[in-house]
């Protein structure tokens, strides 16, 4: 509870619309005990006096009526006429949703026919004509507003227990022997609730408007008692003479009704779990730049340079780092493999290259990219985006989730085509064609008009590779491209990259957290773990002779021929959390030959042997991993 | 100017991004010369006058047709139109019409004595080929015409089934006009649409929910009227209205808003008033409650600050009413009767002498219709003034038709006071229908306080057979003087109607009718 | 994809007769009868007795109900007892302002929520994400009958921009333009509150789609950010979009009753308004059921739009 209220302190709006709100409501409570005139007494000569009379701070009304006294009864009434109503329709329409979607089968059916009939009927109307029918006054006025209101409760909410009602615990809830009626009220309702909250809290503003909207049409409370609406109606006829005494109810409705709107955002982000995180916030077109401290030159001649590169992810108050200088280099032709845990940095890394971590949360803090020897870290957005796709590629992970669902994948190979390249669209899908060829998709020409939900894994990796293939880039950063797909598709998807890489003379940045993919493809590894690279050098080498622990327990980890499945399980412990990384060596804690001096403060990534470095004080030996 | 008209385009400009290629802008057309523009205040219903019965439409009707009599101009006395002369027997029961010559529809088909018999057989015939074409909701005005006969062409004779004095005066009312028999025929049950008359304006062109248009009527018999065209636009929300009137789109405009009349102050605009047949009362319950008591009843009349309704909250636009007969009925109008004075202590003495201090009554209020000025701040304000001496009142507000339906059965059981408005055309209607003791609501009339003293009933039922108008006249009178005596009523207002003309517009004036006569309108 | 459609059209049928049936029973429950209506001040039990029998509302309810709904599907509405005139001719005509009203303020909420909900989420947090949210905050806050109000107040009767109300000029060319001219203020008051409401969840939908992975591959890509934006974001985000498109239509169809009475708008909403108020029963009954025909037909092509976007849905 603390917990969500310093979540909504946060949001500024939401403080304020809170902090509004607030002071309404008070004032509203206190009403009675304000030391104002009577709010029913008229006083018809001194009729629609103006603001900042005497003696009537707001003016006065059509029949002399003190306007402010008017108005706080008012609020009172229109407050809580708004809150009951928002409650009765959405303990309704939650009662009617979560039969519906509890039950479903043929009690849904008919009861959300019902309510498609009651939506489909205008609903102002159907206020109007049940107010008609049960005659005029404050009661059936909410009545007929939240009448009104419990289709859409109804349906928002069933549409959530449906949901529910097939989840595990109900399943077993039922199996346990409970009845219906008790797996609702104990297993269904506590997850619907906060729905509910949240959707009743927004609707609080909008059950003020309409019941403004019928005192309006004079549907309302009985005069002479104050209610905002019928304020605001029997104020319009002196509208052109008098606006005052429209404007006056008219404000107040904008006030409180905007207020709750602030305060009901508020609650709702504060109570969704992803805004915690900071996920909702969309990425920008390329990651945020803000390096402290000098830019690093270049260590070397190659096609691609990393240097001292840091990136970061700054959620709240909270500092991820993510990638803490990293050097990395990459040659023409070359095939480079990154490997380490989930949660290393080699795959914020890779994206860092072009740009594309997320950000925010990701802010790229230094270090420096060099491709083809200019550098390209805070490049103008033009420059990078001219540069990716066209000499830097990336295949993704899942690829049901990177292409596009409601694209054709030709389409989508076209489109990374033009992007680059103005050719005509006929070109550009003869094109198409001829990527789809080259990355072995049988039928390429009826296959480019399938949809990506129409393939199967493979297909649809194949189908990323040649969107990255599209304008023969001169680097291919692929992040876990096998990681979603079985094992002999695996070693398909191996085989068309590794042969790509030959006829092409690709370079590609291949990552991975599986020593055996590899070992069947990288020229040279590097290991990282926790934001740093802890050994780097050829893959036969490296394979051979692990120096840093880690790298050998990540190999241990690939299963002997025939062997069981690959886990990273068998290291013990877990890789530590990078917003508090410890002073000395990160895998200590983890690693059985840790000493005081690993902890004692950060540790060197220190050459080796020729092409070979290992960030470790006590680098394994040779004759060890032989045993 | 430049700037303004530089930002409206692009104001519009904005708003209309959705639509099409922009074509050559429009200025705010000025209504043209001759063509008088009139705001009503509803989309009429239909514009067959037996078929309807709102004022409104009655101002549209009264200018495409004629009556066999009308209202002399500034009066309620009837006079020579379409009948030039007629002869009433001895005993009151036969009225014989001389028919004005050459007269013709706007159809072209001839006015005469069987187009006269159609009109009213049409409506009181239920075997009339054209009944059908109705249904006639006030036919009962002529419920006492038992035949019509065509005694040649230029005379027709109405035999009724006993006198009654207020024939002529029914005839001069809308549901009287005469229309063509042949366009009936032609129409049937469209001819409500499709109207055919004598009037001073041929019926134009009716687009629905926009306006009815309606041309002079060069060959009318009484002269062609100056204006070439009249528009009336329905617009139903007085601010609105309101709003057309400053805005320039409409030159003459009908039931202004009392708060809004300050707007039309200055040269602008010209104010037009006219005291018409119009009370506005509160019924009170005399059968049941603190009603029953005339002492309470007086008290209300005491009670009720009068003035300040008719000046503040109608800012003058009616004047206190004395007694159940409005003074726009001159020659019926006792004008020694003076209003209850606003006097809270008498009233409060009289409702302690009655031990009806603290009484809970419930006030059936409207919430508009017709003849009811401002019914909710007039409700609300007659609410506070009974607060103040000490009555607890509690208002219940219905829509006009709802109201209609609870008030009308009576209300017993229900309630002990009701808002009421009559606009009428004889003195004798509203007493006959709302104050005798035969006209309680079980016996199909509209007293719905229940009020009874039989020597109300007989001096009604007297003045109701004369046809000496001094001697109806005198009855009326006495009538008047008893009634405030005993008070079923809590008497509060006689509208004064207005309307607003622009500078253009000249030859404008009310009538006491609350009809609206165009044809010697002028506009510039 | 036509069998869709025709399964869809055959299941509308049950839902319109069961709004029949609810407008019918509904007119039925409200006290006063349109005699009483139509006699006004002089509706005595007698003459309300013989007015009901000439309007043929003496039976019983079931024998009526079932006439009416018979004559219905014969394309016979029946008569207005207030209008004097066949209610199909009247909803009709009605029904043509009511669409152009309603159809460009949907036309107009469509575009420019969706518009503000994109540039919005795609400036998240800066200046433009805050001034449109806040906007679209006070849009969906204020009643609409006050800002039309308001709207005659300052731009027709101080300025005198546009005609203060009405659907055509008295007099005078009937074209585009003076259409426009009427059409601007009613318009655009009857859509603030839908684009407000739009624009919230096309700012959700987008930032949600913007996270996804497939925007990262169209950037990784080297597609231009304006068509990332445009097209791979807006076209993922309509699929949540257009289903709150097919209920904010039924909320500008509602939501124009105030604005036609406001603005004195030749509309269905008016009409039926009055229609309500005059115990109009056949209006009400033929209006309500052609509205509700409209608005459920509306949706199936929401439906078919949906499914026409989204290959996923199967038809």
């Amino acid at each position: 509870m603390m917990a969500f209220l310093k979540l909504l302190a946060r949001n500024r709006l939401a403080l304020a619309g809170l902090i509004v709100i607030g002071m309404v409501v008070v004032l509203a409570l206190i009403t009675p005990l304000l030391p104002l005139a009577d709010p029913d007494v008229t006083d018809t000569p001194n009729r629609f006096k103006p603001p900042f009379s005497e003696g009537a701070i707001l003016g006065t009304d059509h029949l002399g009526r003190d306007l402010l006294s008017r108005l706080m009864w008012g609020t009172r009434l229109s407050l809580a006429m708004g809150l009951a109503a928002a409650i009765i329709a959405a303990t309704i329409g939650s009662a009617i949703g979560i039969i519906a979607g509890y039950y479903g089968g043929r009690t849904d059916n008919i009861i959300m026919r019902g309510v498609d009939m009651l939506m489909a009927f205008p609903y102002i109307l159907l206020a109007l004509a049940i107010v008609a029918a049960l005659g005029p006054g404050l009661m059936n006025a909410l009545i007929a507003v939240a009448a009104v209101n419990v289709p859409f409760f109804a349906r928002n909410i069933r549409g959530i227990t449906v949901g529910i009602a097939h989840k595990e615990f109900v399943d077993a809830a039922r199996l346990a022997g409970m009845r219906d009626r008790e797996i609702i009220v104990a297993e269904v309702l506590p997850n619907v609730l906060p729905v509910i909250v949240i959707a009743m809290s927004t609707t609080v503003g909008w059950m003020i408007l309409e019941t403004a909207g019928l005192s309006f049409l004079g549907l309302g409370s009985q005069p002479p008692q104050a209610d905002l609406g019928s304020m605001l109606g029997e104020a319009r006829s002196a509208l052109i003479t008098n606006p005052h005494t429209s404007i006056v109810p008219g404000a107040m409705i904008l006030i409180i009704v905007m207020a709750i709107n602030l305060l009901g955002d508020g609650v709702r982000d504060a109570l969704d779990p992803r805004l915690k995180s900071g996920a909702l916030s969309r990425p920008m077109p390329a990651t945020t730049v803000d390096r402290q401290g000098a830019v690093p030159a270049a260590k070397t001649e190659s096609l691609l340079d990393i240097a001292g590169l840091r990136t970061e992810f700054r959620v709240r108050d909270r500092l991820y780092k993510a990638v803490s200088g990293v050097d990395l280099h990459v040659e023409k032709g070359e095939c480079l493999g990154i490997i380490g845990e989930s949660g290393s940095g080699k795959s914020v890394t890779a994206l860092s290259v072009m740009g594309l971590v997320a950000s925010p949360p990701g802010v790229i803090t230094g270090g420096a990219v060099h491709f083809d020897g200019k550098e390209i870290i805070g490049a103008p957005y033009e420059v990078l985006r001219s540069l990716r796709g066209r000499r830097v590629a990336y295949i993704f992970q899942d690829p049901l989730a990177t292409l596009h669902p409601l694209y054709k994948v030709g389409d989508q190979l076209i489109e990374a085509i033009q992007s680059h390249d103005s050719v005509s669209s006929a070109d550009a899908r003869s094109r198409a064609i001829g990527l789809l060829k080259s990355v072995r998709i049988p039928n390429a020409e009826s296959r480019i008009e399938s949809y990506p939900y129409e393939m199967s894994g493979g297909m649809r990796q194949r189908v990323g590779i040649a969107m990255a293939l599209a304008n023969n880039p001169d680097v291919i950063i692929a992040d876990e491209p096998t990681t979603a797909l079985d094992v002999t598709v695996q070693a398909q998807i191996l085989s068309v990259l590794s042969d790509l890489r030959r006829e092409r003379g690709l370079a590609i940045i291949f990552i991975t957290h599986d020593f055996g993919v590899v070992g069947q493809l990288c020229d040279r590894v590097a290991v990282m773990y926790a934001g740093q690279i802890v050994e780097e050098g050829p893959t036969a080498a490296v394979l051979r002779n692990p120096q840093h622990p880690y790298t050998s327990r990540l190999i241990d980890c690939v299963p002997t021929l025939g062997g069981g499945q690959r886990k990273l399980s068998a290291i013990p412990g877990l890789p530590p959390v990078v917003d508090n990384l410890p002073v000395g060596c990160a895998f200590a804690e983890r690693c059985d030959k840790a000493h005081a001096d690993c902890r004692a403060g950060p540790v060197e990534l220190v050459k080796t042997e020729e092409a070979r470095k290992t960030r470790c004080l006590f680098p394994e030996v040779v004759s060890e991993r032989s045993a | 100017m430049t700037f303004l008209t530089l930002t409206r385009r692009a104001v519009l400009a904005a708003t209309a991004a959705t639509a099409l290629a922009l074509s050559a802008g429009g200025a705010m057309a000025q209504t043209p010369e001759n063509v008088l523009i009139v705001g009503q205040i509803a989309e009429p219903q239909a514009l067959d006058p037996a078929a309807v019965t709102a004022v409104n439409d009655f101002r549209i009707l009264m200018n495409i047709y004629d009556g066999l009599v009308r209202y002399k101009d500034g009066t309620l006395e009837p006079e020579p139109a379409l009948a030039t002369d007629w002869t009433i027997s001895e005993d009151g029961t036969v009225y014989t019409f001389t028919l004005r010559e050459g007269v013709t529809f706007h159809d072209g088909s001839a006015f005469d004595a069987e187009a006269v018999k159609f009109n009213f057989d049409r409506m009181l015939d239920e075997a009339h080929p054209y009944h059908d074409t109705g249904p006639f909701p006030l036919a009962f005005f002529f419920s006492s015409v038992e035949s019509v006969d065509v005694i040649d062409p230029q005379t027709v004779s109405f035999t009724l089934s006993g006198p009654y004095a207020p024939f002529l005066s029914n005839l001069a009312y809308p549901t009287g006009l005469i229309v063509s028999p042949a366009a009936v025929m032609e129409h049937g049950a469209d001819f409500g649409r499709n109207p055919s008359g004598t009037g001073a304006f041929t019926f134009g062109e009716w687009r629905s929910n926009e306006a009815v248009v309606v041309q002079a009527n060069p060959d009318y018999w009484d002269g062609a009227p100056e204006l070439e065209t009249v528009v009336f636009r329905p617009i139903t929300d007085a601010n609105t209205r309101t709003a057309e009137m400053l805005a320039g789109g409409i030159d003459l405009m009908v039931e202004v808003p009392p708060v809004a009349l300050s707007e039309f102050q200055g040269d602008a605009y010209t104010v037009h008033e006219q005291a018409g047949p119009h009370v506005w009362f509160l019924i009170l319950n005399a059968k049941e409650g603190p009603f029953a008591d005339v002492r309470v009843r007086q008290a209300a009349n005491y009670a009720i600050n009068k003035e300040a309704i008719v000046n503040d909250v109608l800012e003058g636009t009616a004047e206190v009413a004395a007694g159940p007969t409005p003074p726009a009925f001159a020659w019926a109008y006792n004008p020694d009767l003076e209003p209850y004075p606003y006097d809270p202590d008498r009233a409060r003495a009289l409702l302690a002498e009655a031990g009806a201090e603290g009484a809970e009554l419930t006030f059936y209020v409207t919430e508009g219709g017709s003849g009811m000025l401002d019914p909710v701040a007039m409700g609300t304000a007659i609410q506070a003034d009974l607060e103040a001496v000490g009555l607890d009142v509690t208002i219940e507000t219905y829509e006009w038709n709802t109201f209609l339906g609870n008030v009308n059965p009576g209300l017993e059981g229900k309630a002990d006071m009701a808002e009421m408005a009559w606009m009428t055309n004889d003195p004798d209607t509203l007493p006959f229908l709302a104050l005798r003791t035969e006209a309680w609501p079980d016996k199909g009339g509209f007293n719905s306080g229940y009020y009874s003293n039989p020597e109300v009933d007989a001096l009604l039922d007297a003045a109701r057979v004369e046809t000496d108008q001094a001697e109806r006249a005198r009855l009326y009178k006495e009538m008047q003087v008893i009634v405030q005596q005993d008070a079923p009523w809590v008497f509060v207002a006689n509208w004064k109607q207005n309307a607003v003309t622009s500078d253009r517009v000249g030859g404008f004036t009310l009538q006491p009718s609350f009809f609206l006569l165009l044809d010697d309108v002028t506009k510039n | 994809m036509t069998g869709y459609i025709l399964k869809r059209l055959v299941s509308a049928i049950p839902v319109l007769l069961g709004i029949s049936v609810i407008v019918f029973l509904i007119m039925a429950m409200i006290p006063g009868d349109p005699a009483t209506a139509i006699l006004g001040s002089y509706a005595t039990p007698e003459n309300v007795e013989k007015l009901n029998r000439d309007l043929g509302l003496d039976q019983g309810l079931v024998p009526r109900y079932f006439i009416w709904l018979g004559n219905m599907l014969q394309g016979d509405f029946g008569r207005s007892f207030a209008l004097n005139r066949p209610v199909l001719d009247e909803v009709l005509d009605r029904f043509g302002a009511t669409l152009i009203l309603a159809g460009t303020s949907f036309v107009l909420c469509s575009v420019l929520g969706i518009a503000a909900g994109v540039i919005s989420a795609a400036r998240q947090y800066g200046f433009a994400d805050k001034a449109i949210t806040f906007v679209v905050l006070l849009g969906i806050s204020i009643p609409s009958f006050f800002l039309g109000m308001m709207m005659i107040l300052i731009f027709a009767v101080q300025l005198r921009w546009f005609p203060v109300s009405g659907m055509w000029p008295i007099y005078g060319d009937r074209n585009l333009w003076v259409l426009m001219d009427h059409l601007a203020m009613p318009a655009f008051a009857l859509a603030v509150v839908a684009t407000g409401v739009i624009a919230r969840l096309a700012r959700s939908a987008m930032l949600e789609v913007l996270r996804q992975d497939f925007i990262r591959t169209a950037r990784a890509k080297g597609v231009h950010e304006r068509r990332v934006i445009w097209r791979h974001a807006l076209r993922a985000a309509m699929v949540s979009i257009i289903p709150i498109l097919g209920i904010q239509a039924g909320f500008v169809l509602s939501g124009a009753v105030y604005i036609e009475m406001v603005f004195q708008w030749p509309g269905v909403g008016r009409m039926l308004v009055d229609a309500i108020l005059k115990r109009d029963i056949l209006l009400v009954q033929g209006g309500v059921v052609f509205i509700a025909a409209c608005y459920v037909l509306f949706n199936i092509m929401v439906d078919v739009a949906q499914a026409l976007l989204d290959p996923r849905i199967k038809t």
